[in-house]
């Protein structure tokens, strides 16, 4: 038991049982051409919980939570996600994606839309929404993340701390019960990032279920629920942020924490 | 002085380039201008002015093609002035004035060179009502902008709105006077028209369909554009004049210049495949999967952040394409026995009033000018769309 509790992702914070989990990762396995980017992990998200992924370049941190929105298909074992099961029908597909926000490190924000047309892109062709209302929608969830005066301009006016708060608001006007993040500061500029994880730790103080994958160690302490240690495709290590970061038990947590503090 | 010094003679090799190509290049312009001013007999142009630009066209039906002239000025200016924003600042007076004179003032200076050399009061009022509908469109588009029924319409319906007057008379020139009754630079003007019109959205779907996920899609269109690109232009138009005999009896078979726009269009919608696939191509892979993240289906991925982004991006080359057609199209004359401007150009020099004297440069001349106008004003408004779409833009 005493060894399982730091290395078994499925096992919820705060008590949380399985019929809180709204990601269930079940032996899943993805290998892209001979190289084994997952090799059979197991993981869980509860509902409010916000869980960190750390770990070394090329761990699998990022394919874990690409495989959640399936921007990459899995190969092996099974991924629900709020009740439905990831398969191959793209009904299931566009269902998850409808209930999944993602936020990338390059921002992909569409460049040939306005701000305003960037937030309620979502709401308006997916959900159906009257141009008004989405408007109205996209012009709250702007304020909510302190740029309300650039909605008229276009993406590469913004500096990159500003389109990454675009691209958060983006993703909130689906209404997702999770949010990804795929290292949402790695392409900012340093005077940039708490611009961004001021946002990003709003949301989690609101209540939001995330899965974020950061190299930020002291946002990962501060925001964490749960912490996932990942290397070479497989889950090493879980715990709170003051078990993995002030006790870390594995000798690769170890090795990569020394390396990065 | 200063500024001759240090960029013309700044040594013995640049004063020896400069002396050189200087004499080259007065000696040059010198016999452009004696060509041009003293030994230039452009009285066959004056006297084919007619014939040049529209050919055998009936004459009671000119009015058509005058009207049709005037309404797509007024539909241009109309549509020009009404989109345009009224958040942005707009400049000065003077300012717009000249930017005027700078899109427009080539297309002026010729309309009222060829005023001059024609020579007649119907002209002279032809060109006058062309000035009168472009303020009238601006008239128009200010109203839209500014009064109130008009600026609560919403965008899709205010310009196919219009664009009813041309197309209505388009259309009636074209039930009035068969294709075939065309003639002169009227027909270069059309097939290039028509042809762009039509190849574009056929470029588009072959450059998806190549991009498509469905194999016998990809083989289909991917068969076409190679097969297309393969086969030189002008051969596909002798095809089109001689082998469409073989098939269709020659009294269902269309005109020639039908025949010279379905090449056209074929043709160059398999370039604009290629060029739209290319910036389908330059979108990085983010667009889509954010564009997936948020749930939208790939056509919508394609249609809204995909496709209108490869699009700007291409335009350069775009118009590059639809510049070589426009030109190109001096091919269907020869291939196809058409009496485009070509055609008649050298027809003419074989008129008894002007036969063996050697008028051919004269009439080349004026060719060429018709046709680098156009191109230049295409070039021009190709860079000026660029502008405009890049707002923003990296």
């Amino acid at each position: 038991m005493s060894k399982d509790v730091f290395t078994d992702a499925t096992i919820m914070s705060g008590g949380r049982t399985d019929d809180d989990a709204i990601v269930v990762m079940d032996n899943v396995y993805k290998r892209f051409k001979d190289f084994e980017a997952l090799k059979g992990v197991n993981f869980k998200v509860g509902r409010k919980e916000v869980v960190v992924v750390i770990g070394p370049s090329g761990s699998g941190k990022s394919t874990l939570i690409r495989c959640i929105n399936r921007l990459e298909e899995h190969d092996d074992g099974r991924i629900i996600v709020d009740g439905t099961e990831l398969t191959t029908d793209i009904r299931n597909i566009q269902e998850i994606r409808r209930e999944t926000g993602m936020v990338f490190q390059n921002f992909n924000l569409f460049p040939h839309l306005s701000i305003m047309s960037n937030v309620a892109i979502g709401p308006r062709q997916v959900r159906r929404m009257p141009k008004s209302e989405a408007e109205a929608l996209a012009m709250e969830l702007l304020t909510r993340v302190k740029i309300p005066e650039q909605a008229e301009k276009y993406p590469a006016q913004l500096s990159g701390g500003q389109q990454q708060r675009v691209a958060i608001a983006r993703a909130l006007a689906m209404k997702p019960k999770v949010m990804l993040f795929d290292e949402p500061t790695s392409a900012l500029d340093p005077e940039m990032i708490n611009e961004v994880l001021d946002v990003i730790k709003e949301l989690a103080n609101e209540g939001m279920t995330m899965v974020v994958v950061t190299h930020e160690m002291g946002f990962a302490r501060e925001v964490a629920d749960r912490v996932v240690f990942m290397a070479e495709g497989e889950i090493v290590e879980v715990g709170t942020p003051k078990d993995i970061f002030d006790n870390p038990q594995e000798e690769r947590t170890k090795k990569f924490l020394s390396q990065i503090l | 002085m200063i500024w001759m010094k240090r960029n013309l003679f700044r040594s013995v090799g640049d004063s020896l380039l400069t002396v050189v190509f200087g004499s080259v290049a007065v000696y040059v312009l010198w016999g452009v201008l004696q060509f041009v001013f003293v030994t230039g007999r452009w009285d066959i142009i004056q006297v084919n002015l007619k014939l040049l630009l529209v050919g055998r066209f009936p004459e009671e039906l000119l009015w058509l093609v005058s009207g049709s002239i005037m309404a797509l000025a007024f539909w241009v200016s109309a549509a020009a002035t009404s989109s345009q924003s009224t958040k942005e600042a707009r400049p000065g007076f003077g300012r717009r004035i000249w930017e005027a004179f700078q899109r427009f003032g080539l297309l002026a200076a010729t309309g009222l060179l060829l005023i001059a050399v024609s020579g007649d009061r119907a002209s002279l009022v032809m060109g006058a009502m062309i000035l009168g509908s472009i303020i009238l469109g601006q008239l128009v588009g200010f109203a839209r902008r500014t009064l109130s029924p008009l600026n609560a319409l919403p965008g899709w319906i205010w310009h196919p709105l219009l664009a009813v007057a041309p197309i209505v008379l388009v259309a009636l020139t074209l039930s009035q006077a068969s294709l075939d009754l065309w003639g002169g630079f009227l027909i270069n003007f059309y097939i290039a028209i028509i042809s762009i019109v039509l190849s574009f959205p056929f470029g588009i779907l072959l450059a998806l369909g190549r991009k498509s996920t469905l194999p016998i899609v990809r083989l289909i269109s991917t068969t076409y554009i190679e097969l297309i690109r393969g086969a030189p232009l002008f051969v596909l138009l002798l095809l089109a004049g001689v082998a469409l005999e073989f098939f269709v009896p020659s009294s269902m078979a269309p005109g020639q210049i039908a025949r010279a726009v379905t090449v056209f269009t074929l043709f160059t919608a398999a370039y604009v495949a290629e060029i739209v696939r290319g910036g389908l191509q330059s979108i990085p892979a983010g667009q889509t999967e954010a564009g997936k993240a948020l749930g939208l289906n790939t056509t919508k991925i394609t249609t809204l952040v995909t496709l209108p982004q490869a699009l700007r991006n291409v335009i350069p080359a775009q118009i590059g394409q639809f510049i070589s057609l426009f030109k190109d199209t001096t091919l269907a004359g020869v291939a196809l026995n058409v009496l485009d401007l070509l055609n008649v150009g050298t027809a003419i020099t074989a008129q008894d009033d002007f036969l063996g004297q050697g008028l051919i440069y004269e009439t080349l001349a004026f060719v060429a000018l018709l046709f680098w106008v156009g191109s230049y004003v295409m070039s021009r408004e190709s860079q000026r769309i660029e502008k405009k779409l890049g707002v923003g833009q990296r």
